[in-house]
């Protein structure tokens, strides 16, 4: 038994294709971008210069880099306090209707399984300030028409709305999977005591399904720090780039303006920043939940 | 009282429901009206007569259907191969008695999750430069594999880990080496994580818009996502159209969906549990 | 047993194989020019008589509806170069042109593989990819076909006194105006800037919107902006911000960029328009919603399409942004800076290199750039009698496009041609935040001349 499953050649065998793209795609990668991080190479140019801090010095002084971080905190913020409670609702709702459950079960999945890209023109449409939908509702209401797009107070809030719009399906299912494995037993006997919906749904339900609630927090917390296709399809940042990103930041400034050492110290810093959050995460919030296995 | 308690979950989930299909009717409804004024001056009701020019017009214009075999052929070899590698790796990982190493390969694996590699855009370039494949096919599908590969890992090491030792002695007596453990017991066993893994790999792959955009020159290479925006770019004078070129681009998907559904959930559902 | 191993380790061997193979296929055109250029033409490029297909790449930015006929003009050259060349195929990669230009060219330029023709800006980007020994010297191919002094302008494609590109036509910027409106409300083509604020005005009144623009992309709006300011600082003062003799905070420049904020402020423009394509404001012109517009002559094509203009054709007129002073110059933004260059890595194979001398051959000649005006309206960019063009095309637009030429008192290159990539973003982000109403001229002055200093300080001039 252990001859058989202690064979360097076969561990080595299954390690490799995956490692080796590991390297090529993760480490290498990063720290290249490092390297470039600390020069002032324009991405062209043979002549490579370095000027040690530099870049990151730019940044930091830089008021629009500031402004593209708070942009992916928003996001991250968007996602936990106004997403995750949705999520966490609708799975209830859905875990609880006897009648049409699977209806509800296939359509909220159906915006996840669509191109970000066409969810972009799609939105681009409902945001039109003419004949879009959302100033169609206002109107009903009464209310004076929004440039979604244009205006830099509703832009990333548009964003965000699109962004929650194609992903809340997505981890309702998860979520929801979750709810339906937990034992029936438990919910009926907490009915015969005489619990209310509402005091089985938080005493019961939502503790128990608090690992999954954990994994939903991390993924769209890394989701939020990756952003970048759903701005770049929308607003390409703008307007005066004030649905930037750090990922279109990053673009804007490495390969629109030359400045390819600078794009680089950017890469950085966003993966600095997520270890920096995924590690605050897993210190103070994850921890208590045990039940995260890696 | 009753009834009502029984309506209530029901209005919010419709509401909810509308808000998701909504634009999808909108597309539809658009994609048979005859220009943008006909949009313009009735945006959510059906068009007064219908005319399917907007179709056929797209379908020349757009070439949705090459873009669309290119984005299945590289969405499924990826997602396929990353399974591939991560479950060996996973296997290898969990299963082998190799601990010391095991978890250090963990641990940098691990990592990857945290490396925003979108944003590593550079540097991957210069690697695709460096193999000499831009432009091609592979400049995608090498990286998706990679990209899904922590992801993969996490998640189908978590389910052969909970996979009782018992398993594999048995096997392992009935004279069956590694690699046939593999093969024959954990695979089979792990099916319901690979489901998972694989249409959040696919999907991914599917929507990747970035690298795509970057690394693909020629047109008939072209995925969706990409063809879809320089589609928006060259048509968007014209609403109708650019509404029939999208009905295209979603259908196809939304079949594969409505025939794979049960199986979808399924495999998220079984995934998630895992976690 | 044996048999799963084996299958699995075929299964593994085959993935390996095939990313292998992969890697090893696209090998063949490794780029590895220095940066000189290998002196071509010594060897005559000896017809080896091989017929054996080969491929080149053209990137093209013919993208769309508006121009279609561009793509067609293309269409024929590749066709009679096909012909010329034997076992020559050729590939049309179409771009978008932002996109290519800001992006897709420059990723390739960085990963030293241009496609071997491609669409190029000429200044500052051909320079830039010259200097790093990637774009191929034209300067002997033009003479020997004789080329080399047909153009009105070979500058903004020439370093160090070598050519490398060719633009493919020229272009002013100017006002588009809706002249059937103009006519049926007594309105006058402005002869000041005055009168063309007056004229907003009266527009304003009537309910319409007197200019249509869209800034999502800034370089829209920067066309009205960068005509302003050439007009209150002199078309000289955008030559001096890269050598530091002029600065962006200039109160004249102040005061241009004011005038067009004002402009935005009166309600000159619809709202919302930072979100706006380019397409958008076209549609605004065809609608009638808006009467006016900055955009390049280039955008006649679309006014005088009936599939895209609908009933407008025939009904646009053009006119030059007036001076400040009645009599004063008209100052104007002319240009030949949009082209084609070509990858420096096709000197080492004759074949592509005699596929590039005879594209270079049917692309420029007269023939075609006299269709490209009257198919196309781009007006030539080969030097050309201006009493030859207005009997090229009897267009109304197209004539009152050659008599804003005629009338072009200084003309001056547009500004991105003479600064730095860095300071187009700085101050493209600066015109929507002006537009946004979020800042004030003076400070975002003060941010591009911050990102000047910055540029030039990387720059050993």
């Amino acid at each position: 038994m252990n001859k058989a499953l202690r064979n360097p050649l076969i561990y080595g065998l299954f390690v490799l294709p995956a490692f080796v793209l590991f390297l090529a795609f993760f480490v290498y990668p990063i720290l290249s971008a490092m390297n470039n991080s600390f020069t002032s190479w324009n991405g062209i140019s043979k002549n490579i210069t370095y000027i040690g801090f530099d870049n990151y010095l730019t940044a930091f002084q830089d008021a629009a880099f500031w402004k593209s971080v708070r942009n992916n905190v928003y996001f991250i913020l968007f996602s936990c306090l106004i997403q995750v409670p949705l999520i966490v609702i609708f799975s209830l709702l859905i875990a609880n209707v006897k009648r049409l459950k699977g209806l509800y079960k296939t359509a909220v999945f159906m915006p996840s399984i669509m191109s970000t890209a066409v969810i972009g023109i799609l939105w681009g449409f409902i945001y039109n300030p003419d004949f879009g939908l959302a100033n169609e509702i206002l109107g009903v209401f009464g209310l004076p028409q929004v440039y979604w797009l244009s205006d830099k107070n509703w832009a990333m809030l548009s964003i965000l709305i699109t962004n929650a719009w194609q992903w809340t399906g997505f981890y309702i299912v998860m979520v929801l999977a979750a709810i339906i494995s937990i034992p029936k037993e438990l919910d009926e006997a907490a009915a015969i005591d005489g619990a209310t919906g509402f005091q089985r749904a938080t005493r019961i339900t939502i503790p128990l399904v608090m690992p999954i609630i954990s994994v939903v927090i991390m993924l769209s917390m890394a989701g939020a720090m990756k952003a970048a296709d759903i701005v770049l399809v929308m607003t390409k940042g703008g307007p005066a780039g004030s649905t930037d990103v750090m990922a279109t930041y990053m673009i804007r400034y490495a390969i629109t303006s030359f400045r390819h050492g600078f794009g680089n110290s950017i890469a950085v810093l966003i993966f600095v920043f997520t270890i920096v959050l995924t590690a605050l995460y897993q210190f103070f919030v994850a921890r208590r939940t045990e039940r995260i296995e890696y | 009282m009753r009834a009502l308690k029984k309506i209530v979950p029901h209005i919010f989930l419709m509401g909810y429901l509308l808000i998701i299909l909504y634009p999808f009717l909108f597309v539809l409804f658009s994609s048979v009206k005859t220009n943008n004024q006909d949009i313009a001056a009735n945006p959510f009701g059906l068009p007064g007569s219908i005319t399917f020019d907007n179709y056929v017009n797209a379908w020349v214009n757009a070439k949705i259907n090459t873009y669309f075999f290119n984005s299945l052929y590289i969405g499924v070899v990826s997602a396929c191969l990353s399974i591939l590698f991560a479950a060996m790796l996973a296997f290898a990982v969990t299963r082998m008695r190799y601990n010391r190493i095991s978890a250090a390969l963990f641990q940098l694996i691990l990592l990857g999750m945290l490396i925003p590699n979108n944003s590593l855009l550079l540097p991957i370039y210069g690697v695709m430069r460096k193999l000499h494949i831009l432009d091609t096919h592979m400049a995608l599908i090498l990286p998706y594999i990679a990209n899904a590969i922590p992801f993969s890992v996490i998640i189908l090491a978590a389910f052969m880990r909970s996979l009782p030792g018992e398993i594999e002695e048995a096997a392992v007596i009935d004279g069956l080496g590694s690699a046939g453990l593999f093969a024959k017991v954990i695979i089979p066993l792990t099916v319901p994580a690979i489901v998972t893994v694989f249409i959040i790999n696919f999907l991914g792959n599917w929507n990747e818009f970035l690298l795509a955009n970057y690394f693909l020159s020629s047109d008939e290479l072209r995925t969706l996502p990409v063809g879809m925006v320089g589609f928006r770019d060259a048509y968007n004078t014209n609403y109708a159209q650019m509404s029939a070129g999208i009905v295209f681009s979603v259908l196809p998907v939304m079949i594969i969906y409505a025939i794979l559904q049960e199986k979808i959930i399924e495999g998220v559902t079984a995934g998630s549990v895992k976690g | 047993m044996k048999k799963s191993f084996v299958l699995l380790l075929s299964l593994f061997l085959l993935s390996s194989i095939m990313l292998a193979g992969c890697g090893k296929a696209a090998n063949e055109g490794a780029p590895a020019t220095n940066g000189e250029q290998p002196a071509t033409n010594d060897k005559p490029s000896e017809p080896k008589a091989s017929e054996e297909p080969f491929e080149i790449t053209i990137r093209h930015t013919q993208v769309g509806e508006s121009k279609k006929f561009r793509l067609a003009l293309l269409e024929d050259v590749v066709k009679k170069t096909q012909e010329a060349v034997p076992g020559l195929k050729i590939k049309l990669d179409a771009v978008d042109s932002e996109v290519n230009r800001k992006e897709k060219l420059r990723g390739e330029m960085a990963a030293g593989k241009p496609p071997e023709i491609f669409d190029v800006f000429g200044s500052p980007d051909a320079a830039l990819y010259a200097k790093e020994g990637l774009m191929l010297d034209l300067t002997p191919i033009l003479e020997e076909l004789g080329l080399k002094d047909k153009f009105t302008t070979l500058a903004p494609f020439t370093h160090d006194g070598k050519i490398y590109g060719l633009p493919i036509g020229g272009s002013i910027e100017g006002f588009f105006y809706n002249k059937a409106y103009f006519e049926e409300k007594g309105l006058k083509v402005p002869a000041t800037l005055d009168e063309l604020e007056k004229l907003a005005e009266t527009i304003k009144a009537d309910g319409k919107i007197p200019f249509a623009q869209s800034s999502k992309d800034a370089w829209i709006p920067l066309m009205t902006t960068n005509n302003l300011w050439s007009y209150y600082g002199g078309p000289e003062i955008t030559y001096g911000f890269k050598t530091g003799e002029t600065k962006w905070t200039d109160e004249n420049m102040v005061k241009a960029v004011a005038k067009h904020q004002e402009w935005v402020q009166k309600g000159y423009y619809k709202k919302g328009e930072l979100g706006f394509e380019y397409a958008d404001m076209r549609n605004q012109i065809i609608t009638g919603e808006a009467i006016m517009m900055m955009d390049g002559s280039w955008a006649n094509s679309v006014f005088r399409d009936p599939a895209q203009a609908g009933d407008t054709v025939g009904k646009i007129g053009f006119f030059n942004m007036p001076p400040l002073k009645a009599g004063d110059p008209v100052v104007v933004m002319q240009d030949a800076n949009n082209g084609y260059g070509f990858s420096s890595a096709v000197a080492e194979d004759p074949r592509k290199l005699q596929a590039v001398k005879e594209f270079i051959k049917f692309m420029w000649t007269e023939e075609m750039q006299l269709r490209g005006l009257k198919e196309d309206g781009v007006l030539p960019a080969m030097k050309m009698d201006l009493e030859q063009m207005k009997t090229t095309s009897d267009d109304p637009l197209m004539q009152d496009i050659f008599k804003a030429v005629s009338e072009i008192g200084t003309s001056f290159p547009a500004f991105d041609a003479l600064v730095q990539a860095e300071v187009n973003t700085a101050l493209s982000m600066g015109i929507q935040q002006i537009i946004g109403g979020e800042i004030d001229p003076v400070k975002m002055l003060e941010n591009v001349q911050a990102a000047q200093d910055a540029a030039n300080a990387a720059e050993p001039q």
